[in-house]
């Protein structure tokens, strides 16, 4: 039987909170910060390296999002604790209440066996990969579990957890 | 404007001889418009090749969707627009999320495959991983350590350093060093997922700790550039067909001031007494078989002129001879027997030599054995020891 984790039973490893003007303001803090937090909680991984590897494309990804948010003021917080061999990326940051509507119907779609199908077609699409498609794309290729947590008004927060010590290290 | 930003974070470059667009580093731009340059290039080698483009990105480390997706595009675009063309995916093993995500591809456009880089660099790697030789390599290492580890704080091991062993194998070296020397962090990478998964085990059955065994190709890691204090590499120059691709990584993730070490043997001047003939007939054999699959087992002493040449300043060059007086001569005794199956039972066969052939190469190997086991007998197996530090 499988239990559902309790969030008591995750460990809090590391956390960075930023004011969302600060981080709005380069681009490359989603990827500095996503390499940073992937070195910092790699070490003790099976394979260290290629945890880092994976978790900053997780992490940046996730980062990216935030990065277009259209609520200008607020904090952004990106917090990484662990149970077991998963990891859990829990991201706060500030939105529009239709943001939040978007955030909450596009979660509600990544479930079901045509999540592959869904991505794959957007692959294939001539847009460029929307917010929904990213956070699909994480379920797909990274096995993350995804959901959002209530918070205050005003902001969103991102549940992500990642079971990367089980991701076959083969071509699936 | 950050410095940050100057920093080019990706190269993209077209091969017209090889047909091959390669693109390698970190690719998460904002937009699409930051790769202009780059899917532009991508346009023009598709327009320009015939019947199959290779698209390498073994050295792509990072992508994100919107680079992705982009460059997904054009590819799938130039399926529909060019029947005739193929386009064949070259990733990395090592990099986790690349076939997985570029196989997707295939499932859109069956002109599209994904080929995954392996082991192709690694002639010897084969015969060592499926000839059953893990407990040898145990005993080599118990036999070389009693010299090296006298002879490693000579060439940088000390306390507190970070250091990395590559090509670690079954990380007995790394294990050894972590209780000797006790340095802050180390890094064992292999490119045999066995040995690591052998080498993770005894680590959870010892309960050591502080040592990340990581999964990687030695000639192209993904370690970042200049953090190891000291960086190791141990018999495995010799049995790489092109060194020089791993002496250039090591160099690139040594520290500047940091050293490299490597060891590597000379087999022709394997010798022991009494039939010293027979033994150093069947070692010079063992030389020409192991060129033969491209391996050079007689690299040694030729340490110094690949770290000059890979740009090491301060080299620094020692031999030490492993002999059946180290300890057990059954030891020395066994290493052999392992030797003689692998490369009498197996790289001899395949290499088509004849029975004959075989049985005196196998000879030597036995008369070597007669030596390390003889009361008054002495058998010895060499090993140089060379190291360079990076410049400051």
């Amino acid at each position: 039987m499988i239990v559902a984790s309790r969030d008591t039973d995750f460990g809090p490893m590391i956390q960075v909170d930023m004011e969302i003007k600060s981080f709005l303001s380069m681009w490359l803090y989603c990827d500095q910060i996503s390499s940073y937090l992937a070195r910092m909680v790699s070490h003790n991984r099976s394979d260290s390296v290629r945890h880092s590897n994976l978790f900053s494309s997780v992490a940046n990804e996730l980062l990216e999002v935030a990065f277009r948010t259209r609520h200008p003021d607020g904090e952004l917080a990106c917090r990484v604790s662990r149970q077991g061999r998963v990891d859990r990326i829990e991201l706060t940051f500030p939105c529009t209440p239709e943001e939040r509507q978007f955030y909450r119907e596009a979660l509600s779609q990544i479930v079901g066996s045509a999540t592959g199908d869904r991505y794959m077609n957007s692959v294939s699409g001539d847009l460029s990969p929307s917010r929904e498609v990213v956070l699909l794309e994480l379920a797909v290729d990274y096995k993350a579990k995804l959901r959002l947590e209530e918070t205050e008004a005003d902001t969103i927060k991102l549940v992500v957890d990642l079971p990367l010590e089980d991701l076959p290290s083969e071509p699936v | 404007m950050n410095p940050y930003d100057l920093i080019p974070r990706f190269r993209a470059q077209y091969d017209t001889n090889n047909q091959e667009f390669s693109i390698s580093g970190v690719v998460r731009p904002q937009s699409i418009d930051e790769l202009a340059p780059s899917l532009t290039l991508l346009k023009e080698s598709i327009a320009r090749v015939r019947g199959i483009l290779y698209v390498n990105i073994r050295r792509l480390t990072q992508m994100n969707n919107t680079a992705f997706h982009a460059f997904s595009r054009v590819i799938i675009d130039a399926c529909r627009t060019r029947p005739d063309l193929k386009f064949v995916v070259i990733t990395s093993s090592v990099v986790g999320w690349t076939t997985r995500k570029f196989g997707r591809l295939h499932g859109l456009e069956p002109n599209i495959t994904v080929e995954e880089y392996d082991s192709q660099f690694y002639p010897g790697q084969s015969f060592l991983e499926e000839g059953g030789f893990i407990p040898i390599l145990r005993t080599q290492t118990k036999m070389t350590w009693r010299h090296e580890r006298k002879i490693l704080p000579r060439h940088g091991m000390q306390p507190g350093i970070v250091m990395a062993d590559i090509c670690c194998g079954i990380g007995d070296f790394a294990v050894l060093v972590q209780k000797e020397f006790q340095p802050a962090r180390i890094v064992a990478l292999d490119h045999s997922r066995s040995s690591l998964d052998y080498a993770r085990s005894v680590a959870a059955d010892f309960d050591i700790r502080g040592i990340e065994y990581t999964y990687g190709d030695a000639s192209e890691m993904l370690l970042e550039e200049d953090q190891f204090d000291l960086v190791t590499c141990r018999h495995s120059l010799q049995i790489f067909n092109r060194p020089e691709l791993i002496l250039k990584e090591l160099f690139r993730i040594c520290r500047p001031g940091g050293r490299v070490y490597i060891t590597n043997e000379k087999n022709s001047h394997c010798l022991g007494e009494p039939r010293a003939d027979s033994i150093q007939w069947t070692y010079n054999e063992v030389a020409k078989l192991f060129k033969h699959f491209e391996m050079d087992v007689e690299l040694g002493p030729k340490s110094r002129r690949y770290l000059i040449e890979a740009g090491f300043e301060d080299i620094r060059v020692e031999s030490f001879m492993v002999t059946n007086g180290d300890g057990d001569p059954q030891d020395f005794a066994d290493v052999i027997t392992a030797w003689e199956n692998v490369y009498a039972g197996d790289m001899a066969v395949r290499r088509g030599d004849d029975p004959e052939m075989i049985e005196r190469f196998r000879q030597g190997f036995q008369d070597h054995i007669f030596a390390a086991l003889h009361p008054k007998g002495y058998a010895g197996w060499p090993i140089w020891v060379a190291s360079g530090r990076k410049p400051s």
